[in-house]
């Protein structure tokens, strides 16, 4: 699904990511972690293709995102779910709305659109908010907002910037677990998180960053890409990934 | 996407759009509809004056007078030769009893000296109306001349030079107003293009949230597009609003004033076709400043 071969990015020379390799399946459960500064957000955004890596290959969904054009790049976001670290929610747009609008862009008739919008808030317990507008909710509030949002049209992939950063534990836990029964019904999930907690509580594989290198994972990382190529047709949908319950790296 | 759901989205987008910026396109829509008001006010005017030769057209006849010497036999013939012609639609034979009568009505104050003179002063007349065609005809004095010739032809009276004249004016007033109304389209599309500019750049950061979750970019330039053609729309509702506004202003002015001059040239709004033209003027301008707003110069990719 997700696959970063020496995937180098520079921001005006300063390296910020080196020559990180790892490969995400379809249907896998993935935490990203790592110190603050370490990459986390700009691995995300190169995969949906808001940054542009100097140096290496990224593929998703079997397309090599560095040359995919605006329109086939709005295709790509548009078939994942992503929660923004900082939310990125329409300010004067109410609650409803900012979940509903990337229905629109599927065609889906409004109330189909009211139905799902409703779900989707449902799950992150914001289906009293409806009409409220972002700057009238707390910082949890509005990150539950981006949930749904990424929730909403059902997406394959689901990419997740600290989406528990703002929200208590109990919370926290909740949207765990949604993010867990999502990915049991078939979405590839990736979420970057520091709560080391969190990930022991759900204990699925992990990818750790410090200062732009993956971490862990250690001799799949060294693995060539043409390696990690070859093991991808033994992989069907479903299946356990094989180093789910390897070494916790970064514990 | 089907496109019924995404016109009505695009449109959607649009007034919501516009509803937000609301103040700023009150601007641009108050410029537009000075500007199509002036253009309006052009044709309006063309669309008199052009009222006014057709009144004439319509009233226009061929007089034909007689000598006091023809003969019964001459003036038929006259008649004749008239409508065998192919200028003419219809032949009056008007006695001199019957001009003698016509002149008492108009001018009761010398009515006792017309009646009063014997033998009766007026002569014999024929008058022809004119086929619509024959009035511009190039063969038309010709015609004249012919008739003049005639037997028992004294005089042909017919000025055709002044409608001539009047249309030119006429055709200069609606050349200039296209003119005016084209320089005008093109300002209205520039401010147009500004405020939408303007829109694009206060709405950057949802522009780039919406290019974040995927949107696609015709959901993203076509509210913006959709936004001008509603502010060129609204502005040339405007632009008709004032022009009805003002024209019954001045048909209040002239009867109280009874000023005549005034009431010769302002007798009829304009009709449907000339307000259609304003109005699909100011959509054009507003999609065309629309689309100069989304260049990708100026909402990026
Ligand atoms: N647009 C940018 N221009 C220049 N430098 C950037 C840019 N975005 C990020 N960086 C730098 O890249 C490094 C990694 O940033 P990134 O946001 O990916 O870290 P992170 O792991 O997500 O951190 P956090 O946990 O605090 O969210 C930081 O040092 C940051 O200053
Ligand atoms: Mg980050």
């Amino acid at each position: 699904m997700i696959e970063f071969s020496r995937v180098t990015k520079e921001y005006r020379g300063r390296r910020v990511l080196r020559d990180v390799t790892f490969l995400i399946r379809r249907g896998e459960f993935v935490f990203l972690t790592g110190p603050s500064g370490a990459g986390k957000s700009t691995l995300l955004k190169l995969i949906y293709h808001a940054e542009q890596p100097t140096s290496g290959r990224i593929v998703v969904n079997g397309t090599e995102v560095a040359s995919l054009s605006p329109g086939k790049t709005a295709e790509l976001r548009r078939s994942m779910g992503i929660v923004f670290q900082d939310y990125k929610l329409l300010p004067d747009r109410t609650v409803a709305e900012n979940v509903s609008f990337v229905l629109k862009f599927l065609g889906m008739p409004a109330a189909e659109r009211k139905k799902r919008t409703y779900q989707a808030l449902r799950l992150v317990e914001l289906h009293h908010r409806q009409t409220a507008l972002p700057e009238e909710l707390s910082g949890g509030e509005q990150q539950r907002v981006a949930l749904a949002r990424a929730l909403v049209n059902e997406p394959e992939l689901l990419i997740a910037d600290e989406p528990t950063g703002n929200l208590d534990a109990r919370l926290a836990t909740e949207m765990m677990k949604l993010f867990s029964a999502i990915n049991i019904r078939g979405t590839t999930v990736l979420v970057a998180t520091h709560d080391q907690a969190l990930i022991k509580e759900t204990g699925k594989r992990t990818l750790t960053l410090d200062r732009g290198m993956v971490l862990g994972e250690g001799e799949k990382v060294s693995l060539p890409p043409q390696a990690l190529g070859k093991r991808d047709p033994a992989e069907t949908l479903g299946h356990e990934p094989r180093w789910r319950d390897r070494t916790e790296p970064g514990g | 996407m089907k496109t019924s759901s995404a016109t009505f989205t695009l449109l959607d987008e649009a007034f919501s759009g516009i509803w937000r910026a609301r103040r700023m396109v009150l601007l641009s829509v108050l410029q537009i509809g000075v500007s199509i008001y002036l253009v309006g006010v052009f044709l309006l005017f063309a669309e008199n004056l052009s009222g006014i030769t057709e009144t004439v057209r319509d009233e226009s006849a061929i007089t034909v007078y007689f000598r006091p010497s023809s003969t019964s036999v001459e003036r038929e013939n006259l008649e004749k030769f008239a409508r065998d012609s192919h200028y003419v639609s219809a032949v009056r034979a008007v006695s001199s009893a019957e001009v003698r009568k016509r002149f008492i009505t108009s001018w009761s104050s010398l009515a006792t000296a017309a009646t009063s003179v014997e033998p009766n002063p007026f002569p014999d007349t024929v008058e022809l109306d004119l086929l619509p065609d024959a009035l511009v005809s190039r063969s038309l004095p010709g015609f004249l001349t012919r008739l003049a010739a005639q037997p028992g032809v004294d005089d042909v009276q017919f000025d055709v030079e002044w409608i001539r004249r009047l249309r030119g004016v006429v055709t200069l007033i609606q050349t200039a107003g296209a003119f005016l109304g084209l320089i005008l389209a093109l300002g209205a599309a520039f401010t147009i293009a500004n405020v939408v500019r303007l829109t694009i750049l206060l709405h950057q950061d949802e522009i780039e949230i919406l290019r974040l979750v995927g949107a696609p970019e015709f959901l993203i330039r076509g509210p913006f597009v959709g936004g001008g053609v509603v502010q060129g729309f609204l502005g040339a509702l405007l632009a008709l609003g004032l022009l009805a506004l003002s024209f019954h202003g001045v048909i209040r002015y002239v009867a109280a004033t009874k000023n005549v001059l005034l009431g010769v040239f302002v007798v009829k709004f304009l009709p449907l076709g000339p307000s259609l033209l304003l109005v699909s003027g100011g959509v054009l301008a507003g999609l065309l400043g629309g689309l100069l707003a989304v260049r990708r110069r100026h909402i990026h990719g």
